[in-house]
């Protein structure tokens, strides 16, 4: 134990002298996390609030003068163009308005989401309701009936969502990506530098020289890559706490004037949980660690350098994306129990359950029982590879 | 002290040692001379515990490298000339690493710090600056310091003089000659023969994995007409 507890030490006492692995291990987690909740946000908000206030130029072909008047009211300024479609590709005008037989016509560049185009092309349908309603409103009146016709009765849509879900806001899935992908980054420097980076450097030799068990020296070279990641994740959930806090206080107006008048929802990303919550993430961050740790040690060892270590596990990092794509539609798919068996997918799974307060016991049992599993086996087969002569010494 | 009896190593179809026995007694510099890639460093591997023997036995200040690999490396140190210490660490913290592996602990460590960085110059200074920022010469004392600390009965080096300057080398050869002078048993693998002749009791000529020659150094000389590197062809020549 006390050998092992060395070794940990002189891991760290090295990452402690390197001001760029802590500067990516626990400043970028703390900054980032809240950052990507709400920095995206808040940029949108404001071109959104900008396209609000200032006016855009709008091609119009055909368009009848009441039209133009409410153009102009709703900040747009009309211009005459020959080729409406063409004008909006070149960006001559933000979209373009065009009136033949009855029909309306509106283009824009939409095919990229949330561009000024389409948001100036909301200012226009904005402006054609208004027109609409007005038409409809006088001819209401023209047959003696009043608009309340068109509103046989009322509709409020309410959120009946967990408290954890409603808190932890749209972008809550995001929440398991960037937790357990800092996990993994935390510790990759550690392990990068702890394995190949010894070999590379010449010092493995004299540790494996040293009367210590090899399993001392593994597990010792382990600790140090687990404290650094799950500083790094403290360091992340700190962030996303400190951040979020900070965020929905300092820019409440700016996150107000995005939200949708009919459904109202907590934007942005953020953890509100009970304290059972905190730990089952907690909990679930640690058996993740473990796993990732072995795995890690493992590619770390097998690699000749950095440079090749850093390429063996890079793409760690591009196999977590593929459950985040899946954690979008997580609603619209029915998840099996047998999911929570799945390696590296039942932490993405049951973190996204957490947050949204909606885990069962049998999901986080099996998430928890199935990545120890797989992290005594990675662990194993980590040792069976310090054991391995043509690995140690490949270099 | 060191005890080799036929002892092999293979990797699936390269035999890289074959079959090579030895001994090595207290007080004694063995050298083991022979070119690059000739199986040097593979043997002192082997009796430092670092690579397992696919055939015969070896035994390092009375354990076998083998089945009592720990205890084996309680008595011996190594250093080879591609090896290296944190170089985040100053010589201090890196000796302290090394020392709690042999239980010394604050006031054994500092006598035997204080012990090392005598027999090696290191001055007391430099043990407080982090390794990057020290001469590579220095550098080698730290990794020489790292693996006599513990005082053991059986110190392997290998190559142990590759890229030093004059200097640096000088130091080394003296400190080889003080260490056994202190009845430590030594094996000195080179392919530098004015060393070895400046520093072994006994040379083993190694070529292809095999020990074609064996025997104490003024021995070897005769052969050679006075002259090791000229033994050592005619050596492997008559091997051929």
């Amino acid at each position: 134990m006390n050998e092992i507890l060395i070794i940990a030490r002189k891991e760290l006492l090295s990452v402690v002298r390197e001001r760029r692995v802590l500067l990516t291990t626990l400043l970028l987690p703390m900054l980032m996390m809240p950052l990507a909740m709400f920095g995206p946000l808040l940029l949108l908000g404001n071109a959104a609030r900008q396209t609000q206030e200032n006016v855009q130029q709008v091609g119009v072909v055909g368009v009848p003068a009441p039209v133009l008047a409410h153009l102009r009211k709703a900040k747009v300024e009309p211009v005459a163009v020959a080729n409406p479609q063409e004008a909006v590709q070149k960006r001559e005008v933000a979209a373009a308005l065009v009136y033949a037989e009855g029909q309306y016509t509106l283009y824009g560049r939409l095919s990229r989401g949330t561009t000024q185009s389409a948001l100036v092309v909301e200012k226009v349908q904005g402006a054609l309701q208004a027109y609409k309603e007005e038409l409809v409103a006088e001819r209401l009146r023209a047959r003696g009936l009043g608009t309340e016709l068109l509103e046989p009765f009322r509709l409020e849509t309410k959120d009946a969502s967990p408290q954890e879900e409603q808190a932890a806001g749209v972008f809550a899935f995001l929440i398991p990506y960037f937790l357990v992908m800092f996990i993994q980054l935390g510790g990759m420097s550690v392990a990068v530098d702890a394995t190949a980076g010894e070999k590379e450097k010449g010092t493995l030799e004299a540790l494996l020289a040293a009367p210590v068990p090899l399993t001392q020296v593994l597990l010792g070279k382990g600790l140090a890559v687990f404290v650094m990641s799950l500083l790094a994740a403290m360091a992340a959930i700190t962030g996303l706490l400190l951040g979020s806090s900070v965020f929905r206080n300092l820019f409440a107006v700016q996150l107000q004037a995005l939200q949708r008048e009919d459904r109202p929802v907590q934007l942005g990303g953020a953890l509100a949980l009970e304290p059972l919550g905190y730990l089952a993430v907690a909990l679930t961050s640690v058996l993740f660690a473990l796993l990732i740790i072995a795995i890690l040690i493992s590619l770390g060892l097998y690699a000749r350098s950095y440079k090749e270590a850093q390429s063996y596990m890079s793409p760690l990092s591009l196999v977590m994306i593929i459950p985040l794509l899946f954690l979008q539609f997580s609603d619209f798919l029915k998840l099996q129990d047998w999911y929570f068996a799945l390696p590296l997918i039942n932490v993405l799974l049951a973190l996204d359950a957490i947050v949204r307060g909606s885990a069962t016991a049998t999901q986080l049992g099996l998430t928890w029982l199935s990545t120890l599993a797989f992290g005594g086996l990675a662990l194993y087969l980590a040792y069976r590879n310090f054991q391995r002569e043509d690995v140690v010494f490949r270099n | 002290m060191i005890e080799v009896v036929q002892i092999e190593k293979a990797y699936r179809k390269f035999q890289a040692v074959r079959g090579i026995s030895f001994e090595v007694r207290p007080g004694e510099v063995y050298g083991l001379l022979g070119p690059n890639g000739a199986g040097k460093t593979t043997t002192l591997r082997m009796l430092a515990t670092l690579l397992k023997p696919t055939a015969g036995s070896a035994r390092v200040a009375g354990f076998d490298v083998a089945r009592q690999s720990l205890e084996a490396r309680r008595n011996l140190g190594i250093v080879n000339g591609g090896m290296k210490v944190y170089d985040k660490l100053t010589g201090y913290e890196v000796l302290d690493f090394f020392g709690s592996f042999y239980d010394l602990w604050g006031a054994k460590l500092k006598e035997r710090i204080g012990w090392a960085a005598e027999l090696l110059h290191i001055e007391q200074a430099v043990l407080n600056k982090q390794v990057k920022d020290m001469s590579t010469g220095m550098q080698q004392k730290i990794v020489i310091a790292r693996a006599i600390l513990h005082q053991p009965q059986v110190l392997l080096l290998d190559e142990a003089t590759a890229g030093l300057d004059v200097f640096a080398r000088r130091a080394l050869l003296d400190f080889v000659k003080q260490y056994a002078s202190l009845g430590k048993t030594l094996v000195y693998s080179t392919h530098v023969m004015s060393e070895a002749e400046e520093v072994c009791n006994r040379v083993g000529f190694i070529h292809q994995g095999s020990l074609v020659y064996e025997g104490p150094l003024q021995e070897a000389l005769e052969l050679g007409s006075g002259n090791l590197e000229r033994a050592f062809i005619r050596r492997l020549k008559e091997a051929a």
